[in-house]
């Protein structure tokens, strides 16, 4: 029996480690030192995220790392336990009605949480 | 806000009023001969599937990614007509253009409502929209024809292929004054039974096709009764039936009905009035256009369509539900 963490305790980590590996098979760019240098972190630091040895990397590094893997940052941020600025900028203000609005929504199906927000962008022309 | 729901633009002002919501549908129909003669107004035979521009942008061009919107699949040379409907009877003022050409007005795009002439409709007095207005009372048919050909409105009349497609401004109606209007409605009601509530895409434009009997409204309101504070607006991309297989995934429907087909249903033909409002003049612009005849690589070869005189015509006085999907 160990007490030491695994990538397992650390959703975020494993997600980090799936990715970066699968892209690694097919381009070596994708190993941890290289991927590490382009997000801006040290491949030690980088390595002890993957294993979850230590909490997930700032909003800003995240946004890097979805980036780079391809991943969409929102579910990312979900798995290291946070909200996107933006998203915690709009629920600021107006925190009741997000509130209870995220609270009605939670048992709907995707499609219709998709019904609701969908809208027709209107573009430059 | 504009939503897609069942293949029809859902516009709605929740922040004024609940019942400022507008439908508007693009209905398949069978294309006129473009020979002089005026018709009536033929059935819509099933609505033209819309899908956001924003599901396949990595498919369509820089251009269409801009304008956001959403885009339906056209064969060449077939026609169509736009249905509104506003469930609650709340009024808009829908501005419509193809290719930037106002379909009212013929002038080049303009946002907001303008008077004299006139560049909008006005919902729900104003049930359907079958084509450009030419003269008073006559509109010539909206057909599909491809960028390029020098056939639709727009390259008649400013010499460019630069934006096809369809465009919609909706203004409602201001709140306060529904307001006031529909408590006189609910009084008059109590007293009026009558009353009822991957290949690139071919980009098409429309052209001016067969003349038929249909007459733009002038708007009875005061301009300034209408809120241009808010507005909703969307491009409606017209990609070819061609190609619509590789953007979307998804079959194009089956060819647009012809003639023969048409009468040999027993399909009917409407005509719609109203006593009480005035038809606008056709525009001067509009009214100087090529025909689609003249463009021979445009229609198909349909010589064998046996071309009758419409059989049934079904008038469709006003508070009766204006229905004519077939």
């Amino acid at each position: 029996m160990t007490d030491e963490p695994s990538s397992k305790d650390s959703p975020f980590g494993a997600m980090i480690r799936e990715l970066r590996e699968a892209r690694q098979a097919a381009d070596r760019s994708y190993s941890l030192r290289q991927l590490a240098l382009r997000v801006g972190v040290e491949p030690s630091y980088l390595s002890k995220v993957e294993r979850g040895e230590t909490p997930p990397p700032s909003e800003a590094k995240i946004q890097l790392l979805a980036r780079e893997l391809g991943e969409d940052p929102d579910l990312l941020l979900a798995l290291a336990g946070k909200v996107s600025s933006d998203l915690q900028a709009v629920i600021r203000r107006r925190p009741q009605l997000f509130a209870a609005l995220i609270r009605e929504l939670k048992d709907l199906p995707d499609q219709s949480v998709l019904r609701l927000v969908r809208e027709v962008r209107d573009g430059d022309w | 806000m504009i939503e897609l729901r069942h293949d029809a633009l859902e516009i709605s002002f929740p922040e004024l009023h609940r019942d400022a919501r507008l439908r508007i549908d693009f209905q398949r129909t069978l294309r006129l001969p473009d020979d002089g003669r005026e018709y009536p107004l033929p059935a819509g035979l099933g609505r033209f599937p819309l899908r956001h521009v924003d599901d396949f942008a990595d498919r369509l061009p820089e251009a269409w990614r801009r304008h956001g919107g959403v885009l339906l699949p056209m064969y060449q040379a077939e026609a169509m007509w736009l249905n509104f409907r506003s469930p609650a009877g709340y009024p808009f003022a829908v501005k419509i253009a193809a290719g930037k050409i106002n379909a009212a007005s013929g002038e080049t795009w303009r946002e907001g409502l303008h008077r004299d002439p006139q560049d909008y409709c006005a919902v729900p007095g104003q049930p359907w929209l079958d084509g450009f207005c030419v003269a008073k009372g006559v509109v010539r048919q909206f057909v599909a024809a491809p960028l390029g050909m020098g056939a639709t409105a727009e390259e008649q009349l400013t010499g460019e292929a630069e934006h096809g497609g369809l465009q919609i401004l909706a203004h409602p109606l201001k709140a306060k004054i529904w307001r006031r209007e529909k408590r006189l409605v609910f009084a008059e009601r109590a007293e009026s039974p009558l009353v009822e509530a991957c290949a690139t895409p071919v980009a098409m434009g429309l052209a001016p096709g067969g003349r038929m009997r249909q007459e733009i409204y002038a708007d009875p309101r005061d301009l300034a009764d209408w809120d241009q504070r808010v507005r909703a607006r969307c491009f409606v991309h017209l990609a070819s039936s061609l190609t619509w297989k590789s953007i979307t995934g998804e079959l194009p429907p089956n060819r647009p009905l012809g003639a023969s087909s048409y009468a040999a249903a027993g399909i009917p033909w409407f005509d719609y009035y109203d006593a009480e409002l005035k038809a606008l003049g056709g525009a001067a612009a509009l009214a100087g256009l090529k025909s689609t005849s003249e463009f021979e690589d445009l229609l198909p070869d349909d010589g064998e369509e046996a071309w009758v005189t419409p059989p049934i015509v079904l008038k469709d006085p006003r508070g009766r539900r204006s229905v004519r999907e077939f």
